[in-house]
Order: structure tokens, then sequence, then C-alpha cells
């Protein structure tokens, strides 16, 4: 009970410090967002991929720096001497520093959770239940190596650089930095030996392949091993003073901690081989996120690519194009296979043409539309997105809805909505409207904005998506694709 | 606890040593402190009074000797003693974001006896100052709250390490009224201090320690008057006298002059007074100043250690 009492005012005092504030909940958000924005470049399924590390990087930012380090510094201070008066034991003081640690991380790593699924779009395949138990065993064993650090450590300085050096090694050595298939050999050999590698090899299988917690059993033991090795060793060396030294041969001793890790490491290098599952989390992202032809990914969220299709006329049979038909000298436009298409991709589409003066004054227009299958049940479907280039001209993306008799509603019980036709809907349906560059570029359509606002439903079945050009007479092009779901 | 000439005695501390290293710390000490008694360590800096009051608290182990504190054995109950002793640091720090009333609770929660944290506050002048954090608290404020934690759980014993060291002397005057309020409810107080005439105004009895030694153990009149220091006499003639003639006197121990005074030591004063009256009659002399400065713990310490206290 007293430890929850110093748990709980601890963390108010956290609360009340702006650094400790900063670093508790701002910090960890720096990272996901130069994770999720400068290397995932927020594409989904690589923020998935990446969020393992992020999570990873915070659990062992609060084991050695929130508690390793408080832990000493306290020490230092001479705030544990007050404590000490009291009827209070070693235990009842590092069972306090861990639970306030294991609080301040919950909300931490659910605003972590909040912003990757809200902002990056990430697909959530891992279950509430195992990602508090990721958190938890992660958080546990993080905080006996904290404390373990902070026992061994005679002075502040000592402990800083006990901590750089294990923090380092851990931050670029085990996945948390670098992808572990990335590594050199040797490395991932090295890397083995890391509990860092493990929480972040089993976030990443999770995340990315869905795999369930249950195959990860030998990480998650070790890990627990190691959390209840620090402990023990924090127990055992704990100090009030600052002025109490501990011994080389304690330090010695508390070489102990590592143990797990050495059993763990051996194991993998000579039995377990957990390169191939590594691979494949790194593959499932890599495939996920450029949706090369016959992955999983691209037959789930690929719309066209354009990779399949050898000809313009191939291409034609699966586009429409149609422009101002009653225009004296009305529009022309044509649409022909690209090649090389975005970003290293074989093909993409152009639309190419002249806008002529339309009737009565009016601007000419052009459009091409293809058919879509809209997964109107997928929950992890966030939106429709492609790349595209062109001239300065506006363009304009529009969905049509499904000629369907039933839409699909989010909720059963809702009244179902009868719609024959873009006439029909009870809604006005938006188009985008965009000015292409030269560049790439990506553009995105969220799902939202086609759903009923009334219920949230989507009608399922063939979409049209039509693209449209419209303007002052004169010639354009505009360039397209990877158009996707995501 | 034991009962001497009925009085039960609740510190027991014999034989004590206690060694940092190459140091000792602590040499042999020996004492008693009697329940409802104010009993004050008194030496300089580095007298060992803190590793003293450290080991009577459990906070440290001692080398050898015995040390009974409310009946219990520091170092082997040191759970159950703790609920009964209240301490005071030197010096108490607390996290700077805790708040006064804040830091009474929590500690008070860790007992299984509490006081109340209201009249806490109330006692120890903090009531204005409960929400107010530990950073922005002035040094005074700070100790009265450290006073105030040594009694939030109504302890037996009250251990005061150096209570009023850094203090301003008005500071210091408001610890003195609260461990007299401290005597007045009864309660038995260990102090330890360097200043003289904090041991002299708020101990029933003092020990005097140098060096890891105790040099002298009793009531403050009792070592002062055990002294053979003799009281000071600082007196001005209407002539000059010899300092021979000065020096014959009853009861005169010591005698010197210095800027047209004459300092005597003398023990009994009263005999050394009427004797001198008699002699200024009979030489047709008179007293034009008399000074008379009662010997204190200072020079009792002198004496036993050939030193000055160093403040």
């Amino acid at each position: 009970m007293a430890a929850v009492r110093i748990a709980l005012l601890t963390i108010r005092l956290v609360m009340r410090t702006k650094v400790a504030l900063f670093f508790t909940f701002i910090f960890p958000l720096v990272f996901l967002f130069a994770y999720a924005g400068l290397i995932a470049h927020g594409n989904p399924e690589v923020v998935a991929y990446m969020f393992g590390p992020v999570v990873t990087l915070n659990i062992m930012g609060s084991g050695f720096f929130g508690l390793g380090i408080q832990s000493v510094m306290q020490r230092e201070r001479g705030s544990l001497r007050r404590y000490r008066l009291a009827p209070l034991g070693p235990r009842t003081m590092l069972l306090s520093n861990l639970l306030a640690n294991y609080l301040l991380q919950l909300p931490t790593l659910g605003l972590l959770l909040f912003c990757a699924v809200v902002i990056f779009h990430m697909p959530m395949r891992i279950g509430w239940a195992t990602l508090l138990v990721l958190i938890t065993v992660g958080t546990f064993s993080f905080a006996g190596f904290g404390l373990t650090i902070a026992s061994v450590a005679n002075t502040m300085q000592e402990a800083q650089v006990y901590n750089n050096i294990v923090w380092f090694a851990l931050l670029f050595l085990s996945g948390v930095t670098f992808p572990l298939p990335m590594l050199p050999r040797s490395i991932q050999r090295l890397a083995m030996f890391f509990p860092s590698t493990y929480l972040v090899s089993s976030f990443q299988s999770i995340t990315a392949q869905a795999e369930p917690l249950r195959k990860h059993w030998p990480e998650m033991l070790v890990l627990v091993i190691s959390g209840f090795f620090g402990l023990l060793f924090a127990m055992k060396l704990f100090r009030w003073e600052k002025e109490e030294r501990i011994s080389t041969r304690a330090k010695l001793w508390s070489g102990v901690f590592v143990l797990p890790f050495l059993v763990m490491g051996v194991w993998m290098n000579t039995r377990a081989n957990p390169t191939a599952t590594w691979s494949r989390s790194y593959n499932a992202m890599e495939q996920d996120s450029s949706a090369g032809p016959g992955s999983k990914a691209a037959k789930l969220n690929l719309i066209e690519d354009f990779e399949g299709i050898q000809t313009s006329e191939e291409l034609l049979r699966r586009w429409r194009v149609s422009a101002d038909a009653d225009a004296v000298d009305h529009s022309v436009a044509e649409i022909h296979l690209l090649t090389p298409g975005a970003e290293g991709t074989r093909h993409a589409m152009r639309l190419q043409g002249r806008l002529a003066p339309g009737p009565k004054n009016s601007q000419g227009y052009v459009s091409a539309r293809c058919e879509v299958q809209v997964p109107a049940n997928s929950k992890s479907l966030r939106g429709i997105e492609f790349e595209i280039r062109g001239d300065s001209r506006v363009y304009q993306v529009a969905f049509q809805p499904p000629n369907v008799t039933q839409l699909r509603s989010s909720t059963p019980a809702a009244p179902v909505t009868a719609a024959v036709g873009p006439s029909a809907l009870p809604w006005p349906l938006p188009a985008i409207s965009f000015v292409p560059s030269e560049a790439w570029q990506n553009v995105r359509v969220p799902i939202a904005w086609l759903a009923n606002p009334r219920d949230r439903g989507l009608a399922a079945g063939p979409w049209i998506l039509q693209i449209s050009v419209t303007g002052p007479s004169g010639e354009f092009a505009l360039d397209l694709d990877e158009i996707r779901f995501y | 606890m034991t009962q001497t000439m009925e009085k039960t005695v609740l510190v027991s501390v014999q034989n004590l040593h206690k060694h940092y290293g190459d140091l000792a710390a602590v040499r042999g000490l020996s004492f008693d402190i009697f329940q409802g008694e104010v009993f004050g360590l008194l030496g300089p800096n580095g007298a060992g009074k803190t590793t003293t009051i450290e080991i009577i608290e459990g906070l440290r182990q001692a080398d050898s000797g015995s040390v009974r504190v409310c009946g219990l054995d520091p170092s082997q109950e040191s759970m159950s003693l703790k609920e009964r002793i209240g301490a005071q640091l030197q010096s108490t720090v607390l996290p700077d974001k805790m708040r006064v009333d804040e830091a009474l609770r929590l500690f008070a929660g860790f007992y299984r006896r509490s006081a109340s944290v209201e009249m806490l506050l109330e006692q120890f002048g903090l009531a204005e100052k409960r929400h107010t954090y530990f950073e922005k608290l002035s040094g005074g404020q700070k100790q009265r709250l450290a006073l105030a934690l040594a009694l939030v759980n109504e302890p037996e014993l009250v251990l005061l390490d150096e209570p009023t060291v850094g203090l301003d002397p008005q500071l210091r005057r408001d610890i003195y009224a609260l461990i007299e309020r401290f005597r007045g409810e009864g309660r038995t107080v260990l102090l330890t201090t360097h200043y003289i005439e904090e041991a002299e105004r708020l101990c029933d009895r003092v020990a005097i320690m140098d060096r890891g030694h105790l040099v002298a153990l009793g009531t403050p009149r009792e070592l002062i008057a055990r002294s053979g220091q003799g009281t000071r006499l600082e007196l001005r003639l209407a002539k000059p006298v010899g300092l021979e003639r000065l020096k014959v006197i009853d009861g005169v121990i010591d005698c010197h002059e210095a800027a047209g005074a004459y300092f005597l030591r003398a023990q009994p004063p009263a005999v050394t007074i009427a004797a001198l009256v008699r002699f200024l009659e009979s030489d047709d002399n008179a007293l034009l100043d008399l000074h008379i400065a009662r010997p204190s713990l200072e020079d009792v310490f002198v004496e036993m250690t050939g030193r000055r206290m160093e403040h």
C-alpha cells in the first residue's frame, strides 16, 4: 500500500514538472513522427513495422533514464534518506518506482498508438491484450535493466557511462534504429543477445505479419526472467545513501542479470534462427507497402498499378475515356501505357489530349473512368490513394457509388438506404480537385468522404473512379499510377 | 525499557564503537536517556554525534556495543522501532514539487499510528504553506516541516540532529520553542548540537562528546558546577591594586589585568565577592564596576578537552 501511495505521488510530481512531462509524453511522439514521417513516409504498412521499434525505444528510455537515472538521482540528492526513517524497506521503494514507471508508460504508449492509427493509418493487427502483454513485459524487463545499472553505479557519472554504453548498443544493434534484416550477419548474431531485439522482433512479427503472441513465448519468458533478476539485484544492492559504495565483487555478481540474454542469444544463434522471422516481417512490410504483383497485399489493397498491362489496348479495355461530344470543336483525349511508371515501377497510365471550348461559352471536359471494387466490409480500409503528375491544370477525382439496392450499414439495426445510381443518393459525394506537378505526388481520398454520413455505411460493389479535367482550351497530360486502398 | 531510580530508560547506549575505515567515529560511548527528558549530545563537528544518533535511529550499524531504544534493538528490529520513533535529519530533502500537506499525508500513511495532519500544520505554523512546493519553502519552513514529519507518527522518542544549524537567530528561537513544547508534552527528545547555548537552554541532561569519546555527562548545572573553571569576575577599582594581593583573596583561582580591568576566576564566587568587598574596605579602595559571568558548557568543554568548540 505504501508503494502505491509513493507511486501515485511520483506520478503527480511528474505531472508538475515540465521537463519530465516533455520527456514522458512529448519526446516519444517526436520519435514516432520521425520514424513514421521521415522513414516510413507515412506509409501505413511501414508505420506498422516501425511501431515496434518506436515503442521499444520508449520503453528502453523509461527503463534506463526514467527509472535507472531517477533512482541514482534520488540517492545522490539525499531524498531517499527521509523515506529511510519511515518503516519502509527497499522493496517498497523499488516497487513504487516500478509501478510509477509502468503507470506513466501506459498513457504514453496509448498516445503513440493513437497517433499511429489515426494520423498514420497504421493497420491495427495487434490485439489490446497482446499489446498490453508486450508493453508490460518489455517495461518490466527494461526496468530491471535500469535498476541493475542504478544498483551497481556508485555515482551519477558512473550510471551515465553504463547507461550510454548499453543504450547505444541496444539502440543501433538490435533493430530499434535499423531493421534487423538490414544489419550485417555478424551484427544480427550479436543482436540475438539483446533484449530490445526480442521486444522489437516480437512486435514486428505481430504488427506486420499478424503472428500470434504465443509464438514468441521464449522471448517473453527471457524478458520476464531478466526483469525479476534486475529487481532481485536492485533489492539486494539497494542503497539509501550516496556515501554507501558497492564493491567490485558485488558489481560482478550483477553480471548474472545478463545470463538469461546469454542463454537466449546462444539458443537463437544455434537453434532458433530468428532471422527468417525477421525477414518475413520485413518482407511483409515491404510487399504491403510497395504492393508488388502477386503479393497478398497487392491482391487486397491494389486497385491498379498498370504493371500487368502489356499494351495500351489492354488498358483501354479497363478504362473508358469520354469527352464533351456536343461541342462544335469537341475535346479529344486518349489514354496509353507509359513506361516507366512512378518511382521505379514499370508502367503508368497517361491521359492526354486537347480541351476544346465547350458549347455556349462553356469549357470542354475530358474524363477517364474505371470500375473499382471497394472492399466495403474491410475494417482497415481508410481510403484510396494514387500517384499522379502532369501539367498545372485543375483535375478532379470523383467516385460514383454502385447501382446497388442496398448500402452496407455499420449498424445492423440502422435502416437500410436504397440507392439506384448517383442521383438517388441522399448525400452529396465530393469531388476532389488537385493540381499536379511535374514530379510524382501522392493523392489520398479518405473513404469517410464516400460513406453515408448518417450511419457511416459504405456501398458495397463496383464503384466508378473518375478522373476529369476541364478548363481553358489547350493541351493537357496527366500521368496516373499506383492506385490502391490504404 | 528498564527502570532506574523510578525513571524509565528509553535509550540505552553501552560501550558503542563505530569506525569508518581507519577513522574511529565513536569510541566506547555509554549513556542512558530517560523517558520524558530532553537529552543533548553536545560536541564540535566530527565528535561522532550524528553517527551516534543514526545508530540509535537504526540507519547505521554499530561495530560493537549495545544499543536499546524503546526496548528494541535498532539493528535487528528496525521496522518496529521506526513506528515508535520520529527523527529529523540534519538536512531533509524532499522532491521539489512535493507540497507541504502532501508530504505530511504521505508520511503519515506509512505508520500504523499517525497524528492529524491538520493539527501538525497548525502546530508548526505551516497551515498557510500547505500547498507550497518544497522547493519554494524557506530554510526555516523546511526545518519546521522536517520537525513536523518527525512527529507524524506520534513518536515516543524524538531524535533531532542539529535542528537549528544554519538558521538565523529568530528561526532558532522558534525551533527552541517547539522543542520546549515537546518537553511540555512529556516527549523524550534526543538532540545533537554544537551550540552551547542550545544545550544549556533546552537540555535536561547533556553528554559532551569529543572525537568519539564521551567527555562529560550530566545536567548543564552539574557539569558547570563540576567544572573547576570557576565564575569569572571582571572588576574596575578606584585605585590600582597589585595582582599578588588579589590572588590571595578567598576563593580566587586565577587573576590577571587587562586594559585597566581585573579579571578573576573564583570558586565559590559568593565567598570571593564577600572577601573582595572586605579587602577593598580595608584597603580604602572602591569598586567602580563589577561583572559576574558564570562558567558555561563551553568552559566545561575547554576544561575537558583543552580546546575550544569550533562553531
